[in-house]
């Protein structure tokens, strides 16, 4: 068993990676994979909250790299979803506690046990990000439709070329009614600015927060459209490559798709 | 009620198409931005060309970035102090 690692990134704070990560390596588990999401956040750790795993950590992604525990020890089983586990990040150290070499030698372990690792990581071109990247076989850039988030987002497109890892792209936070009203960018200009691959769009939905309130995941939530999208996001990860993006539009009616398209000749 | 139906039919320009603009705009501003490691490392390439031609007084030359409203320019400047005999 060889894993595939991918690394959940955006550059800018706040536009929905832990959330993104918590939900696509759940749906993936749910699809029978052997998962581990990874809080690369050293300093900052909450895809632990996210999750509702909180309460259960003992060791850390920290004590992982300076060989205080084992791999089976760090990673925390979620009860709820079989086959999935989380390496929480340590609290109390800094970004500059790991090294890319850590992950890049953590990554042989991690591979042979799990079918994929994702890796939550945090805000920023620092070593953060330096460190989440290190062993990432793929990448997933998740911005949102506004402008300082998709200007963030092609920095780190930029970076992540720079390292020969081609990313797609996941706009999260699509609320269709603005797009509607052209106030809101569209998926589909925010793929013209940044020229990658789409992998997913994801409607704003409240119950992201709902779920993040809780610690229950958004993916065992059957009327979550957030939830749904990032199901079949998994999905396309997982050998699916081809499974349509369904346009996140409520084009309700001839008319108002009609003026949709029109609008959009400009 | 009457505007939103006429927006809806002759593309009202919402405030989407300001944010696309701008977001191009500050992609290609983005990309001019030169960093300093990235002129030291030209200011080295650039003195070990010369040098196989000129003999240079590398104390007293200077690379620099112009920039003006719609252009940036590389300018390089150094005394020469004699040419090299082939």
């Amino acid at each position: 068993m060889e894993g595939k690692i991918i690394v959940v990134t955006s550059g800018k704070g706040g536009v929905g990676k832990t959330t993104a990560t918590a939900c696509i390596g759940a749906a993936m588990a749910m699809q029978g994979k052997k998962v581990a999401v990874i809080d690369m956040d050293i300093g900052l750790r909450n895809l632990d909250v996210v999750m509702g795993l909180e309460n259960r950590i003992v060791f850390n992604i920290v004590d992982l790299a300076r060989s205080r525990c084992k791999i089976q020890q760090a990673a925390i089983k979620d009860r709820r979803i079989d086959n999935l586990f989380l390496i929480p990040a340590s609290q109390s150290d800094n970004k500059d506690s790991l090294t890319p070499e850590d992950i890049v030698r953590l990554s042989k372990g991690l591979r042979g046990r799990f079918d994929y690792i994702f890796m939550d990581c945090p805000a920023g071109i620092e070593r953060g990000f330096e460190n989440a990247v290190a062993a990432a076989d793929e990448a997933l850039v998740v911005c949102t439709p506004e402008v300082s988030s998709v200007r963030d987002a092609d920095r780190i497109i930029g970076l992540l070329y720079a390292k020969s890892i081609t990313p797609k792209l996941i706009v999260n936070r699509i609320v269709p009614e603005m797009v509607e009203k052209g106030d809101m960018l569209s998926h589909e200009d925010v793929v013209e600015v940044l020229s990658i691959d789409l992998i997913g769009l994801v409607k704003m939905d409240d119950k992201v927060v709902v779920s993040t309130n809780t610690g229950t995941p958004l993916v065992l939530q059957k009327d979550s459209e957030a939830g749904k999208a990032f199901h079949r996001i998994a999905r396309r990860l997982n050998g699916q490559p081809n499974l349509p993006i369904e346009n996140p539009y409520n084009a309700k009616g001839f008319w108002r798709s009609l003026g949709r398209k029109l609008r959009h000749r400009n | 009620m009457f505007n939103d139906f006429f927006s809806k039919f002759f593309g009202r320009q919402g405030s989407k198409e300001a944010a696309k603009k701008r977001l191009k705009f500050a992609l290609v501003y983005d990309k001019l931005e030169i960093s300093d490691d990235l002129l030291n490392d030209l200011q080295r390439d650039v003195v070990e060309v010369i040098s196989r031609y000129f003999e240079i007084d590398t104390t007293a030359m200077k690379l620099d970035i112009k920039r003006s409203d719609d252009l940036s320019a590389l300018v390089f400047n150094t005394p020469i102090l004699s040419a090299k005999r082939k």
